[in-house]
């Protein structure tokens, strides 16, 4: 089996939703362009392109388009194609790092040599609506808005509720954590030329701002943006024709939904039935423990994380979840600012996705981008402290979509 | 000419989800005859990955009471097409005896009033109305609020 490796990867500045200019495939094929010069490779040298399909507003709040649904053509065609493999993968806000797994296993597999993974979003403001299309009424996944009023920041409210009720605390505990972690990661936002937001909240400004729904206040919600990226993966042995810095892809896992999962999952009426796992999340934690395995290590080994935090709580439950540890050790790590550039163990060194807002197809772009500057000790004042060998990317998404990747020095 | 509320038809906000008209109405789930897997809303397609598959589950209706999973109060208004979703409104997750975790809105947005591990009990009410007709949507409520 060949190992595969990451040579080089671009993003746009994150902006503003919902602004049509520039198009999405202009953006695209921009970056795109500066991926391929940085690693001094043509299109004719790729074998594969791999885009995450977007979801735009149709009518009457469905996401249904068709020409979104092809960025990987339309991207071949405007770059220059040879006939090129290109596939479109979907899986809401962890798209991007399917596309990554996916390049990954083909490239390990021995069928391909070098894959453009590439996303582009340019997603609809405010809170996102599934359906119900009128060729898609299907009454499990269309429907809870309308019926129940339910948003996609209701669930993670539920969710950091019932953590605080576990562990016997009170909610005002996990609102003044979620608090923190935005102030720290709104500080590396505001060093990080890339991301849309600059400006550093403290955790007090955080609580002050108005609550969405209890017990998430504003700050700690992600907005939603406009952004793009691109990157070349390939096997090792070309790899380290292109660059004398190769970061290897030790592990790359998909998950998807668990029958047994007590906690509610984006988007639907009601969870699976079946033996109820003790903790929930474990559909978060399946795709972790196979990367763990995949490479060949344990949590231990973890230097450095890049996570998906569309809130703050999914900070703090991703934390838990890779760690695989007592919750109130995240806490302690968080408390202490132990997550910072100079602590025990960074995360979201990028800003997060609180500090970019949300593409949602681009959003693990901006965390391997930011990987591979850690890495290669190329991310300037958000540099972490610590030796850096082994990194993470966690990505979660509606309709229970998770990848996971983890990143290792190749050199 | 506007209706008075008593002359306006009352219809569920989408169809399907629970028995309507009904003096007594429940959610209309599914339970497979092989591995009791129960779902919500119903389907004809077990959905445990260990069943064999070889039947298909049947329409059951869901226990009207169960417990309070967590919860949260909305304190935003929703935007159009759903605008008639008016803050504050709470929503909680309801563990029922079936063994899933149904999404419902909450009778209250008291918080004082709501605490999770509680006995929560099914009921059928208005969501809103136009000049129409009233449009109702399933909640479930405190236990003690009856």
């Amino acid at each position: 089996m060949s190992e595969s490796a990451i040579v080089s990867a671009a993003i746009t500045e994150w902006t503003e939703a919902g602004k049509t200019i520039p198009s999405p495939i202009d953006r695209l094929a921009n970056v795109t362009i500066e991926t391929l010069r940085k690693a001094k490779i043509r299109p004719g040298d790729i074998d594969a392109i791999i885009a995450n399909t977007t979801a735009l507003p149709f009518n009457e709040g469905s996401y249904i388009t068709i020409s979104a649904q092809h960025f990987a053509h339309r991207l071949a065609e405007k770059i220059g194609s040879h006939g090129v493999r290109c596939m479109n993968v979907c899986a809401a806000c962890a798209s991007a790092a399917i596309s990554f797994a996916t390049a990954d296993a083909m490239i390990k597999a021995g069928i391909l040599k070098a894959v453009l993974v590439v996303g582009v979003d340019n997603s609809p403001r405010g809170f996102y609506f599934q359906g119900p299309s009128i060729l898609d009424m299907d009454l499990a996944v269309s429907y809870p808005h309308k019926v129940v009023g339910i948003t996609n920041p209701s669930y993670w409210a539920m969710w950091a509720r019932r953590r605080a009720y576990d562990m016997g605390k009170p909610v005002k505990d996990i609102k003044e954590l979620m608090a923190l972690v935005k102030e720290i990661h709104s500080g590396y936002g505001a060093l990080n030329p890339y991301a849309r937001y600059k400006k550093t909240f403290t955790a007090k400004e955080v609580l002050d701002s108005p609550v969405v729904c209890d017990p998430l206040h504003l700050y700690m919600i992600s907005a939603v943006s406009s952004g793009a990226g691109a990157a070349i993966v390939t096997d090792m042995e070309t790899a380290k024709k292109i660059t004398d810095k190769p970061v290897k892809i030790a592990a790359s896992a998909v998950g998807s939904a668990v029958y047994g999962e007590p906690s509610p999952r984006l988007v639907y009426f009601a969870t699976a039935g079946g033996k109820k796992a003790k903790q929930p999340f474990i559909e978060w934690r399946k795709p972790i423990e196979a990367a763990y395995k995949q490479a060949g290590i344990t949590a231990e080994d973890i230097d450095i994380l890049e996570c998906h935090d569309t809130s703050c709580f999914h900070t703090i439950n991703w934390i838990d979840q890779v760690k695989g540890w007592e919750r109130e050790e995240t806490d302690k790590l968080i408390k202490n600012r132990q997550i910072r550039h100079d602590g025990e163990f960074p995360v979201n060194l990028s800003g997060g996705t609180s500090s970019f807002g949300e593409a949602v197809m681009s959003q693990a772009l901006v965390m391997v981008h930011q990987l591979l500057l850690q890495l290669r000790g190329e991310a300037g004042e958000r540099q972490a402290k610590k030796r850096l060998r082994t990194g993470m990317c966690t990505a979660y998404g509606a309709y229970g979509s998770y990848g996971v990747i983890i990143l290792e020095k190749g050199w | 000419m506007k209706k008075e509320d008593k002359e306006k038809k009352k219809v569920p906000i989408v169809e399907g989800l629970f028995t309507w008209p009904s003096n007594k109405p429940q959610l209309i789930g599914s339970k497979c005859p092989l591995c009791g897997s129960a779902q919500f809303p119903k389907s004809n397609v077990c959905n445990n990955p260990d069943c064999d598959h070889s039947k298909s589950p049947e329409e059951s209706l869901l226990s009207d009471e169960g417990t309070l999973y967590s919860y949260t109060v909305h304190a935003y208004d929703l935007s159009d097409p759903f605008a008639y979703h008016k803050a504050p409104y709470a929503i909680g997750a309801i563990e029922l005896p079936e063994g899933i975790n149904v999404i419902a809105r909450l009778t209250t947005v008291e918080k004082e009033k709501l605490k999770i591990g509680m006995r929560m009990r099914f009921k059928v009410d208005k969501l809103y109305e136009d000049e129409e007709k009233v449009y109702l949507t399933y909640f479930f409520q405190p236990e003690e609020e009856k």
